[in-house]
């Protein structure tokens, strides 16, 4: 048993000065290479959970350790947004060069190592160009090469491919699964859909919305590499996609009665 | 693998498919299209310019030379104006106000504007005083001014950067404060520090606002100037307005008038060049 590169205990995360509690009693670790999902409903405190891992944000009960350490924004971790959030006054090769910058690369290398990414996202013709001559899908990618670009050992990712087209979703995760199995960073992957979890990740963590907390922790041992053996086609896969909407759809009629309670002793 | 999903795309428009409009033809039209309707603009501009000065002549005919000059004694008073040197030395006068004025308020504007929107505790503090200050007209200054600075020079470009002041700071402020979230969150989640964050996201995102206060800045620091030699001791472009003026020398008034239009609209043009040059990343197309 390997130490876990990321270790979540008894974690709370309380908002509006303690009035709306947004996160209860989460603890999971992620192992050193593991791609691992958070899944569930909206309203279940995915991203602030991914937001908490980057030190972006403290929660107020529990700890969080990365690497053995209190996690804070900086070399061992990157994150990759909903929207590729890149800087429109930069171009597309500007916007590496600055994730490289802060961690410290001189300048000569800044531009190398970001064409060198480009390169392997398939951009390295777009490099002077400006984020918005690019796709939405293109964008994505730079965003990644960006969190590529400073080789994390944690690979944060909050629904990168969820403003996408179908098509280039798919061309996307596909390229993920390899970049992932060339680098084996770990992942941290949110997403709501379902499908996704399953397809990606080798762990799927499943979380029961207000207040956030795990509802199941879920193995996925679909075969390697996915992208050859799709395993969408497989008894298997259709199995675990089964239980995991089984228990979404479960927590959809807790949700119902506690609603009706509610309404039935108005306080 | 992912040249494929975007180079076909590209080969299809470009390539002409029989039957079809070529690409350099629908360009050619559009030029052509464009072409007819700046002719329109230009047409219409030309006409509009050419009733004025036909009604110039109508209302001197009418009223007298008192109400409105000939256009062609304007003309004349303009050469003779910028043959002996007076309106050369006039502009000379009134240019040094207006640059020393705007950049005075440039600099302090946007150093302020950079204070107020980067610390919310300071804007907190200030803005009752700043709203207050900004809300008072400018000419409310003018005694106070000529007793601290006097008549001459140095009050002038306090009058100016006193004028134009303000919209600099508030852009600026503005622009900084409100800097894109998200744009924040990632330099944040990728190890920028406050500093950092502030020259490489905060500043760059609040430049085209910045540019925008400084357009409006220029624009009544040309006005400040204009009032500031008209109200203290009497020099430049406003002096000599003021002169022709009081002596209803209306086509020397109108000589001077011509110039400050000008003035004007070269300050606005190119700062709204520069503001284009800058801004160019917003484009979203």
């Amino acid at each position: 048993m390997t130490e876990p590169l990321i270790s979540l205990k008894n974690v709370g995360k309380l908002f509006g000065d303690g009035q709306v509690r947004a996160l209860q009693d989460v603890s999971f670790d992620v192992r050193p290479g593991e791609f691992i999902s958070l899944v569930g409903p909206s309203g279940c405190g995915k991203t602030t959970l991914l937001r908490i891992i980057n030190g972006l944000i403290s929660p107020e009960e529990g700890s969080v350790t990365v690497m053995g350490k209190k996690p804070e924004p900086g070399p061992d971790l990157a994150m990759v947004f909903q929207s590729a959030r890149l800087l429109p006054w930069r171009t597309v090769s500007g916007n590496i060069e600055f994730a490289l910058a802060l961690r410290g690369h001189d300048k000569v290398e800044r531009r190398s190592r970001a064409l060198a990414l480009l390169g392997a996202v398939g951009l390295r013709d777009f490099a002077d160009a400006f984020p918005h001559q690019l796709s939405g899908g293109m964008q994505q990618r730079v965003g990644l090469a960006r969190a590529l670009a400073v080789e994390p050992k944690v690979l944060l990712m909050d629904e990168p491919f969820a403003a996408l087209d179908a098509m280039t979703r798919e061309v996307l995760r596909k390229e993920l699964l390899q970049m992932w199995a060339r680098r084996r960073m770990a992942i941290v992957f949110v997403t709501h859909d379902i499908d996704e979890a399953v397809y990606l990740s080798q762990r799927i963590v499943l979380l029961r919305p207000r207040p956030g907390r795990i509802d199941e922790v879920v193995d996925v041992a679909l075969p390697e590499p996915r992208w050859e053996i799709d395993p969408r086609t497989t008894a298997q896969f259709a199995e675990l996609r089964t239980h995991l909407w089984d228990r979404i759809h479960a927590m959809a009629r807790d949700g119902e009665a506690l609603e009706e309670l509610a309404s039935a002793f108005p306080m | 693998m992912t040249e494929e999903s975007v180079k076909p795309a590209l080969a299809d428009a470009v390539r002409p498919r029989p039957g079809t409009v070529s690409a350099a033809q629908l360009e050619a039209r559009g030029r052509k299209r464009r072409q007819r309707q700046d002719g329109l603009v230009l047409g219409a501009q030309i006409l509009i310019g050419l009733s004025l000065i036909a009604g110039m002549y109508l209302l001197n005919a009418t009223s007298g030379k008192l109400f409105m000059p000939r256009p062609d004694d304007v003309l004349a008073q303009s050469i003779k104006l910028w043959s002996n040197g007076t309106m050369l030395r006039a502009l000379g006068e009134s240019l040094t106000v207006l640059t020393f004025g705007f950049l005075l308020s440039a600099v302090t504007g946007i150093l302020g504007g950079a204070l107020l929107g980067g610390f919310h505790y300071v804007s907190r503090v200030l803005d009752p005083y700043v709203n207050a200050l900004n809300s008072t007209p400018g000419a409310a200054f003018i005694p106070l001014i000529i007793v601290w600075f006097g008549l001459y020079t140095e009050a002038k470009v306090v009058l100016v950067w006193n004028a134009a002041f303000f919209p600099i700071l508030i852009n600026t402020a503005a622009g900084i404060a409100n800097a894109d979230r998200d744009l924040v969150e990632m330099g944040r989640a990728f190890g920028a520090k406050r500093a950092s964050l502030f020259w490489n996201v905060m500043l760059p995102h609040a430049l085209p606002s910045i540019l925008s206060g400084l357009r409006i800045g220029a624009a009544i620091s040309t006005v400040g100037t204009v009032i500031a030699e008209l109200t203290m001791a009497q020099s430049g472009l406003g002096g000599l307005l003021a002169q022709a003026g009081n002596r209803f020398q209306m086509d020397k008034y109108f000589a001077v008038v011509i110039v400050l239009m000008a003035l004007g609209t070269a300050i606005t043009a190119a700062l709204r060049y520069a503001e284009r040059r800058i801004g160019a990343w917003r484009v979203t197309t």
